[in-house]
């Protein structure tokens, strides 16, 4: 079929047919198009659709969200503030954000060294326990829920907890979560990256492990560390379940939970409720719109590598 | 995995000078992965062991123990009949086994294989019926039904959210104006806490004459639904058939929570399909190109096998999701769904954290940690051997 089209004489055929074509061509070429985006457009609306009936529900009156109105005759910017008190949404938020600050400086701490040593230093045993480490991702939060629950509440005797039972402190919610296979992983995958010239030339100055890891690696690794940074933040933002299991308290209650009780409670108070919810997306909406390119390329990688 | 993974970690710095400095440098790696190790064994590992010790013990809030297997017979019921079913789903595999194994048709017992594949298969679909019916005469129907919804709630959702993001990907990667704009949209669903966004859903379905979805309904001229409160199953809503249990689909609040959970999954499947598009070589689509592939043509032979490894993936992540999906469910629940959204899952939770059933917790979520094993690996046989890896 090449052939033919590359033999076919170009003079024999009229030009006037084959501007026709062309036309033709480029009025299927923008029907096309204009399905696409058509397709896009869809898929966009229906992913804001939500978003906007929650906006514009916690501006409403209550009588409105009854009536199902589509938007707010005044809108009423009284009931965030309204939610905020009533809710206790100001304890929430700075638990959430001393919580997030906990887990993710403790889970950086233990990657960075883990993925480092993973990827740069020889030891016996570093592919099995390696592979151990992954192994633990087939396991469903469910089966570790329960045991987990019992170790912070100091009940297993064979991990004995300083200080008693951590049910309804700072470090029950946030000890688990400081280590984490998959931030490893991709630590890991970065810091093999980096040339072993550099650790050569080091080790020629007289520098060790450490040294290497803090002046060269880090600051060779601000977007691997960046992508982490958020990926943790945002989970510890919007984890639920286990908070919801060792809090019963307000001490410690993250903002998910309190979100959650707040609906148990004016559950029927919807303009309330969209007004809270709306509250609680919002440090992660400011975040994500700062760093969504890292994030999705962030997400992307991961999908690939995996 | 692994090994593939662990390639390009070479450590050219192993000719140590002296073995005080190999020593030093094993030393180093030991304490670099001791803070992580120290919590995952603590949190990732120990737990498991510990869930197994718990599954064999009266236990509720304090251990009143040893009771041997009795928290799993309450699960499954009569063991034979346990035994029935499970030997259905081994059947299966062999069977898929024994349907694969001789290639080409060339080959001697050829034949033989097949026709012994479709028997085992036959055989199968007969014991898993059977093994069910007895399982659920005995055993737990709460524990049991919820297996059930959970499949519904993955085979709902992951091949039409994989099917959406594919689609989507693709328009986004024939060089659209905005692909950046349209993919942070499609992505917003996913970032977004999903307590806020299963409250914002829990308006939508509302069984309310005016709420999203039932306008939704009324523009398309179609009756009003009790949507997230309806607990009649979907055949017998569609067709009115009578059917009795998990036969007639899932029930209309499962639906709508699978609708919200693929609203929420599809743009990061979008974006890993995205990714993956991104990484075929151009050059194949050039080469076919001047030899006159058509469009579906490169679609067929190019762009579905490159990317089946990442179809592969998104379907492994997807189901492992499902199943232990937790947070929507447990705020999109409504009593008058009548436990028809009770997966696996919940059902634990329930268990452990309102019946304060400790062991027999335990033992539903063994028993769902095996049953995801199976899946998985059934997956990497089934799926896993059309994988192209270039």
């Amino acid at each position: 079929m090449a052939d033919t089209q590359i033999v076919k004489p170009i003079g024999l055929s009229s030009a006037r047919p084959r501007a026709i074509a062309r036309r033709g061509r480029a009025v299927r070429y923008r029907l096309g198009r204009l399905v696409l985006y058509g397709v896009l457009l869809l898929g966009g609306i229906i992913s804001l659709i939500p978003f906007a009936w929650m906006m514009s529900a916690s501006l409403m009156t209550l009588g409105e969200t009854v009536t199902r109105q589509l938007l707010p005759s005044v809108p009423r910017f009284e009931n965030y503030v309204q939610a905020w008190q009533d809710a206790n949404f100001a304890r929430y938020f700075l638990n959430s954000a001393v919580i997030a600050a906990a887990i993710l400086s403790g889970q950086l701490f233990t990657s960075i060294l883990a993925g480092y040593a993973f990827a740069r230093i020889e030891f016996k045993g570093r592919g099995l326990i390696f592979s151990i480490m992954l192994s633990t991702l087939m396991i469903q939060g469910m089966v570790t829920m329960i045991p987990n629950f019992l170790v912070i509440a100091n009940r297993v005797p064979f991990i004995p907890l300083p200080g008693g039972s951590w049910l309804n402190t700072l470090q029950g919610i946030t000890v688990p979560g400081m280590a984490s296979v998959f931030s490893i992983f991709l630590l890991r995958q970065f810091f093999a990256q980096i040339p072993w010239e550099l650790w050569d030339a080091a080790r020629i100055d007289g520098s060790g492990h450490n040294l290497f890891l803090v002046r060269v690696v880090l600051p060779l690794s601000k977007p691997a560390i960046f992508t982490v940074t958020v990926f943790v933040f945002i989970g510890a933002w919007n984890e639920f379940l286990w908070p919801l299991l060792v809090t019963t308290t307000e001490t410690w209650r993250p903002i998910m939970v309190g979100l959650y009780r707040f609906a148990e409670e004016a559950g029927s108070l919807m303009h309330l409720m969209m007004a809270g919810s709306m509250i609680t997306i919002v440090p992660i909406l400011i975040l994500y719109f700062l760093t969504q390119k890292q994030y999705t390329e962030g997400i992307a990688l991961t999908g690939l590598k995996g | 995995m692994t090994a593939a993974s662990l390639q390009g970690v070479g450590q050219p710095g192993g000719r140590a000078a002296g073995s005080l400095k190999a020593w030093q440098s094993q030393l180093t790696g030991y304490l670099y992965i001791l803070p992580a190790s120290i919590l995952i064994f603590c949190f990732g590992l120990f737990p498991v062991g510990y869930a197994l010790y718990m599954s064999t013990r009266r236990w509720r809030v304090v251990d009143r123990g040893y009771v041997g297997v009795e928290n799993y017979l309450k699960a499954i019921g009569d063991p034979w009949s346990a035994l029935l079913f499970v030997g259905g789903f081994l059947g299966l595999l062999g069977a898929w086994y024994l349907w694969t194994r001789p290639g080409s048709s060339r080959n001697p017992g050829y034949r033989v294989a097949r026709i012994a594949s479709l028997a085992v298969v036959a055989v199968s679909l007969w014991l898993i019926p059977t093994g069910w019916v007895g399982m659920l005469s005995a055993g737990d129907d709460r524990f049991l039904n919820a297996i059930p919804i959970t499949f519904y709630f993955a085979f709902g959702s992951i091949p039409v959210q994989l099917l959406i993001a594919l689609c989507l990907a693709y328009i986004l990667f024939q060089k659209i104006r905005g692909q950046e704009f349209f993919r942070m949209i499609f992505f917003l669903p996913y970032i977004t806490p999903v307590i806020a966004t299963a409250l914002i859903f829990r308006n939508i379905f509302s069984p309310r004459e005016l709420s999203i979805a039932n306008r939704g309904m009324q523009a398309l001229g179609l009756p009003a639904q009790e949507w997230l409160f309806e607990s009649e199953r979907l055949l017998n809503l569609l067709f009115g058939t009578g059917f009795g249990g998990f036969l007639a689909g899932p029930s209309l609040a499962l639906v709508s929570i699978v609708l919200f959970g693929i609203w929420t999954y599809v743009g990061y499947n979008t974006v890993i399909f995205l990714a993956g598009l991104g990484s075929i070589d151009p050059t194949l689509y050039e080469a076919a190109e001047i030899d006159g592939a058509s469009h579906v043509q490169q679609l067929r032979w190019i762009t579905f096998p490159l990317l089946s490894p990442v179809t592969f993936y998104l379907s492994v992540i997807g189901f492992i999701g499902t199943f232990k999906a937790f947070n929507h469910i447990f705020v999109m629940m409504e009593p008058s769904a009548l436990g028809t959204v009770t997966t696996v899952s919940i059902n634990i939770f329930n268990t452990f954290n309102k019946a304060n059933q400790f062991g027999y917790a335990s033992a539903q979520a063994v028993l769902l940690l095996v049953i995801i094993l199976y899946m998985t690996f059934v997956q990497s046989k089934v799926l896993g051997e059309r994988v192209f890896y270039g």
